[in-house]
């Protein structure tokens, strides 16, 4: 193992990703960044008409993709940063929470970028910091992300001395915040009464469920692909066994959730029904059967039971993808089914119907979210190396 | 290496400090209501009114609200209680009140203040048509209002809840908010936009219409959407036209009604219309079991 504050040899990076595989990524950046700009020419330009959205299903894509990205960045974190404090075989190493923090700031940021552009007037989002309304879900989860970011980069700064007494503390306050702002995803939709589908205490549970399964998966497959950190292969190997029994027990959580939700909605049917049928018979049907229950429910509960790692990472990159259908789930059929009947006959226009489909803008910037936080997390990667490096000769040279 | 002592404490302080700073900031906003509008005596008007009516002749429902509101113009806001009857046994769903408002508040496409919703109800040859014109509830306890990060949109003291075009950030929470569909975004469209050109390049209808970049002046303001440019890019909603009422001028909905369906006026004066239509008959609200408390009242 090497010092604490956490050198690791350059070379005993990403040992499997050889040359092809890293010309066929950078490629495969390169494509997902020139087609997005693309779409965030069109959203600079013409605004928010090549969109998809409308007045009645008013958030769309890339609002999925918001909650997506801090779920992945509160689930990754809670348990990479809860393994360090707790002081778990393969976890407690400093660059591992700095690898768990780029991770986090990575998911974030696109997250951030995603939502903002969705804003009417972008120019006004520090409006939330300036005249903050406490009593919205909004306001609060915007401060509690921005409180998060804060606490993490000083963690960061914190794991590169060689002995901090508040590097723990702080991972502590930010571990609280990550569980808090997944759930808070949650509690943005389950407060709003207006909608029968979204009116619902068990969403944040719901939602911190899928967070830390999310989350478990990302962070297994960077583990998977950054091999062992410096530490030992049986180090290694056990935290990834450990990453694959949360992401494992996740899943089965998520699932009994949702079963739960949606057999008493179908039971007896109330306000929840016609949102659950729209899921799961509706035009879009194919995201729940499909996207939702075969690729990131039981192709990955299938691959995950095996005792073959490879396969876990396989697993684990399918619901680190899969699982964005999740939100969209939440998301569309909530705002699908109005309360006032013959409303979209009353007036017509296509952003007065409760009809969505994302369009290709909207499908161009979400490749363009993905390539920046691919980009967050492999600059984020090289900071960490060189920022080690630099702590580990200061350190040499003190001694 | 697990954590000693210390750490543990330092740890328990600041998620117990994060945790009662979040509490507090909720409970805070809770609590306190910012007053945003002016109240007392600078707030009352004294506006012209016709003429008392001439007893024993029968008079225009709007010549009396016409009356009505003058008089209740000339109290404090705080001592006016704005409420919408409309009596859907006169609606004969002819939409002009949709029309009155877009063309009052120079709404665009997409944004619709006032629609009014058909029911088809019976089956053939017993059938009739119901109609709802739904404008914005005003609700006592408005859902909009909580959810909005910014405080851009809140109840004025007569009632009425209203949007700050220069705060709001067009986020839309409000909108998913309102059971009522009552709130809609204006996302930049032009009704001439794309419209056919004549053979000699002179526009039929298009490119864009000159009287599209006309200001409106809701809130008794200029808005000019020119530049994207508020209210562009804003949550948009009735509000009972106030920058008509200010001059004396009852809501556009109001005075455009053929059928005299739709009644406006303060319920803090026991003598007006509304106050006694809602006496007077078994009005009923949209879905009540929301808990909205709406402020505008059916007869059906």
């Amino acid at each position: 193992m090497t010092g604490l504050t956490g050198s690791i040899p350059a070379a005993s990076r990403w040992p499997h990703a050889g040359a092809r595989l890293r010309l066929w990524l950078w490629l495969a950046w390169l494509v997902a960044l020139g087609l997005g700009l693309v779409g965030i020419y069109q959203r600079m330009t013409q605004g928010h008409l090549p969109a998809g959205y409308g007045s009645y299903v008013p958030w769309g894509l890339w609002v999925a993709i918001y909650f997506h990205g801090v779920g992945i960045a509160g689930g990754a974190f809670v348990l990479g940063a809860g393994g360090f404090v707790l002081g778990l075989p393969g976890f407690g190493h400093p660059a591992l929470v700095r690898t768990v923090i780029v991770l986090a700031v990575a998911a974030i940021l696109p997250a951030f970028m995603g939502v903002w552009l969705d804003l009417g007037h972008m120019g006004r989002a520090p409006f939330i910091f300036l005249y903050p309304n406490f009593t919205s879900m909004m306001a609060f989860n915007a401060w509690m992300y921005n409180a998060f970011l804060i606490v993490a980069v000083v963690c960061w700064l914190l794991s590169l001395k060689s002995r901090s007494g508040w590097l723990r503390p702080l991972l502590c306050l930010a571990i609280l915040f990550s569980i808090l702002f997944p759930s808070q995803s949650g509690a943005f939709f389950g407060v709003v009464e207006a909608k029968g589908f979204w009116h619902s205490a068990l969403l944040p549970m719901l939602f911190l469920a899928s967070a830390i399964t999310a989350g478990a998966a990302t962070l297994l497959v960077v583990r998977a692909i950054a091999d062992d950190q410096g530490l030992s292969r049986t180090e290694h190997d056990l935290a990834v066994a450990r990453l694959r029994t949360v992401t494992l027990v996740g899943l089965i959580v998520y699932f009994v959730f949702e079963f739960a939700e949606f057999s008493i909605a179908l039971w007896n049917p109330n306000t929840h029904a016609p949102a659950v049928e729209l899921i799961l018979w509706g035009p879009y049907w194919w995201v729940f059967w499909i996207v939702h229950l075969l690729l990131g429910g039981l192709v990955p509960l299938v691959l995950l039971i095996t005792r073959r790692p490879r396969a876990w990472t396989g697993a684990a990159l399918l619901i680190a993808g899969a699982f964005i259908s999740a939100r969209l789930n939440v998301l569309v059929p909530g705002q699908a089914v109005g309360e006032i009947q013959g409303l979209q006959e009353a007036f017509h226009h296509e952003r007065l119907t409760y009809i969505y489909h994302a369009t290709v803008m909207e499908y161009l910037v979400g490749l363009f979210l993905l390539a920046v936080g691919a980009a967050v997390f492999f600059l984020g990667e090289r900071i960490n190396r060189w920022a080690a490096r630099r702590a580990t000769s200061f350190s040499r040279g003190e001694a | 290496m697990s954590m000693d002592r210390r750490e543990f404490l330092r740890s328990g302080a600041l998620a117990g400090a994060g945790l009662a700073a979040a509490a507090g900031l909720v409970v805070r906003d809770r609590l306190r209501q910012e007053a945003r509008d002016p109240t007392g005596s600078e707030t009352a008007r004294q506006l012209p009114a016709p003429p008392p009516a001439v007893s024993g002749l029968a008079e225009d429902s709007l010549l009396r609200m016409q009356r009505e509101l003058a008089r209740a113009m000339a109290k404090p806001a705080e001592q006016r209680r704005w409420v919408m009857v409309i009596d859907q046994r006169k609606c004969v769903g002819c939409h002009a009140c949709t029309i009155g408002c877009v063309a009052e508040n120079k709404l665009p496409p997409g944004v619709v203040y006032r629609p009014v919703v058909t029911e088809e109800r019976g089956a053939f040859p017993n059938v009739h048509l119901k109609f709802t014109p739904r404008p914005c509830m005003q609700c006592e306890r408005p859902p909009c209002v909580p959810v909005c990060p910014v405080k851009a949109t809140w109840r004025r003291p007569d009632g009425v809840t209203v949007v700050d075009y220069d705060r709001c950030i067009g986020c839309r929470y409000c909108l998913t908010a309102c059971p009522y569909g009552a709130r809609t975004s204006d996302f930049g469209e032009y009704y001439t936009d794309g419209a056919a050109v004549g053979a000699d390049g002179r526009a039929v209808a298009g490119p864009r219409g000159p009287w599209e970049d006309q200001a409106n002046h809701e809130y008794a303001k200029r808005w000019n959407r020119a530049g994207r440019a508020s209210p562009l890019g804003n949550a948009r909603k009735c509000h009972f036209c106030l920058h008509r009422l200010e001059v004396g001028g009852l809501p556009m909905c109001v005075t455009t009604c053929i059928g005299r369906a739709t009644f406006f006026g303060d319920t803090n004066d026991a003598e007006s219309l509304v106050s006694e239509l809602m006496a007077t008959h078994n009005v009923y609200t949209l879905l009540p079991h929301k808990g909205t408390q709406p402020r505008v009242f059916y007869v059906a």
